[in-house]
């Protein structure tokens, strides 16, 4: 029976079946085509995110309509918005990055935004009293105190892109996507067990580190003492 | 932006018919008041008599409404405030030190956006740590909360002075510290005042405090100036009710014969003892370690002492034992007389004694205390 041929699998079995898949699905080119897309989304999420942050902070009145915006896109589902935005982008690994960029704009810019508005009125009040000048006292004291909180949009982000990435597999963007997608068609459970397993862990060490780093900056920016 | 100095020194500054109101209530209402060059001016009152609101509008945090504030004889609102707010100190009750940077960098904060050089900041923020008894090599590059409320208390000061200006403006700054630190905190303002001969326009609600530091006080009250004078013409000529009552001139010498020591102690946080025996080395870390800037050392019933943090490094430094840095205190007996204490306070030039009971330090007596309650 297959279960109890799955049971009694040795370590060498295991590891001969991880090595076909790996060379089969060519998943050292898939993973870098992977962290290829994922590294370029999330560059321009962050660009687009911080950016739209410190607008939204310095014009507040454009906060509501902004992020009343933003969220409508996060609500409809990633199949979907890959979908919408086809006839635009086509497909391939161009709309995959768009939608990973539309789906991971908003956390990092609600954060920067709340970030921004939030620093304790007595380090600005000093601030004002010593003379900085308003650009100063953003990048001198708003924006350092909000880097913690930056960070932790920037973590969720780095969740949302690796799953709207692994998604464009789909509309042949490459990647891992498109492994776990051969794997899929050709029910080969050995590729989509392997191919899933290795996606997970990349995602679980890539939020890892994000943590990390968000915790440094808490250690370093966050003792609002 | 490179700043120039507004004044080299402040020859007075003056308020003239300043009003501010928010909404129907006036924070501040036709306050006149002029403030000579090198003198520290107390502005006291109750919380929302609109002190901090006429403080702050001397830096232009606050605009007035109408009336008008001149620097020698120049209007404020001439220039621009950036550049008025540095040449200005500012120090505040909760300090806020910018927790993100070191204290070389909150010191250094301004001079950098000014574009002074590395070199001529570190050095300007060594010298000023050294000013404010904090040795640089151990304190430069700490972050502000690995240090003590006093120790942040001197590097809010230090900053304020990093520009040199000629005016500090400071609301409450020894208000968050516990009674014994702010005592010491207070002798070492007097020192930093005779040393700068700067002008300083100071607000407190703690009478205490004003006839201590102050020069002269200016009393406000529902957002008017109600008598401004020495501590002796609002003791001995209060204007109002109000004023006798803040100054308290009615008690003046009263209960002096009445009064025993034990009736104005306070008790003593046995944190400030330390052990005799200690070197200064080992006195050093223990102060550290509990975030003290001075220490009582009791030896026998017949004798105690007192040190501060930086004679305890500097002894310490130079291999001396702790004795070599301590000041000799007074030591009363709950039963003595308060009349009698105040006179052995005197004669030592001190502001504190210990008070002994079963032969065990158990609390401590101030002379300020003494005298708020009596004067």
């Amino acid at each position: 029976m297959k279960g109890d041929q799955l049971t009694t699998w040795s370590i060498n079995e295991i590891f001969a079946e991880i090595l076909r898949v790996w060379t089969t699905q060519l998943l050292t080119l898939r993973t870098l085509e992977h962290l290829y897309m994922f590294a370029v989304a999330l560059f321009f999420s962050v660009l687009a995110g911080v950016l739209i942050g410190v607008l939204t902070y310095r014009n507040p009145r454009f906060a509501d309509p902004i992020f009343n915006g933003l969220n409508i896109v996060e609500t409809i589902p990633d199949v979907a918005l890959l979908v919408l935005l086809l006839p635009v982008f086509g497909i391939g690994k161009g709309p995959t990055i768009v939608a990973s960029i539309l789906y991971s704009i908003l956390p990092i810019a609600r954060n920067t935004y709340t970030g921004l508005s939030n620093v304790p009125g007595q380090y600005l009040e000093i601030a004002e009293a010593m003379g900085l000048t308003r650009r100063e006292i953003l990048f001198e004291v708003r924006f350092p105190l909000s880097l913690p909180l930056i960070a932790g949009g920037i973590r969720i982000a780095v969740v949302f892109t690796m799953g709207v990435v692994t998604l464009g597999g789909l509309i042949a963007a490459g990647g891992l996507g498109a492994a776990l997608q051969n794997g899929i068609q050709l029910y080969d459970m050995g590729t989509i067990l392997v191919t899933g397993t290795w996606v997970g862990i990349l995602a679980v060490f890539l939020d890892g580190a994000a943590g990390a780093i968000e915790h440094i900056l808490q250690v370093r920016y966050g003792k609002w003492s | 932006m490179i700043s120039r100095k507004l004044f080299e020194r402040i020859k007075f500054l003056r308020l003239e018919n300043v009003t501010k109101r928010y909404g129907e209530n006036f924070a501040v209402r036709n306050l006149n008041l002029e403030i000579q060059g090198g003198e520290v001016l107390i502005l006291i009152g109750k919380s929302g008599s609109g002190k901090t609101t006429a403080l702050r509008m001397m830096n232009r945090l606050i605009e007035p409404d109408s009336g008008s504030i001149s620097i020698n004889g120049v209007d404020i609102s001439k220039f621009d405030p950036i550049l008025l707010r540095r040449n200005i100190g500012y120090v505040i009750q909760n300090i806020g030190l910018l927790p993100h940077l070191r204290v070389s960098g909150n010191i250094g904060l301004i001079p950098k956006l000014e574009g002074w050089k590395d070199e001529r900041i570190r050095e300007a923020v060594r010298d000023l740590l050294n000013f404010v008894s904090l040795p640089p090599q151990i304190f430069m590059d700490r972050y502000p909360h690995e240090l003590s409320g006093g120790q942040q208390q001197r590097v809010g000061l230090a900053r304020a002075m990093v520009m040199n200006p000629p005016l500090f403006l400071m609301d409450e700054p020894f208000g968050a510290l516990d009674s014994l630190l702010r005592a010491q905190l207070q002798d070492e303002f007097y020192r930093i005042k005779r040393e700068l001969g700067r002008t300083i326009v100071f607000v407190t609600h703690d009478i205490n405090e004003a006839f201590r530091l102050g020069d002269r006080i200016a009393i406000i009250d529902n957002a008017e100036v109600v008598q401004v004078g020495t501590p002796q013409e609002l003791i001995f000529s209060p204007a109002t009710e109000l004023v006798a009552e803040i100054v308290d001139s009615k008690r003046k010498y009263r209960h002096i014969d009445a009064l025993k020591v034990k009736d104005l102690a306070q008790p003593l946080d046995k944190r400030y003892i330390l052990d005799p025996c200690l070197s200064a080395a080992s006195a050093l870390d223990h102060m550290s370690a509990e975030g003290l800037e001075i220490a009582l050392v009791f030896k026998s019933p017949g004798s105690a002492g007192r040190v501060g943090l930086s004679d305890v490094m500097k002894t310490a430094s130079s291999g001396k034992s702790l004795e070599e840095a301590l000041k000799p205190l007074p030591l009363f007996s709950p039963e003595t007389s308060l009349l009698e204490a105040l006179l052995r306070l005197k004669a030592n030039g001190e502001s504190m004694g210990l008070v002994l009971e079963d032969d065990k330090p158990e609390k401590v007596l101030f002379s300020d205390r003494i005298l708020q309650n009596l004067v």
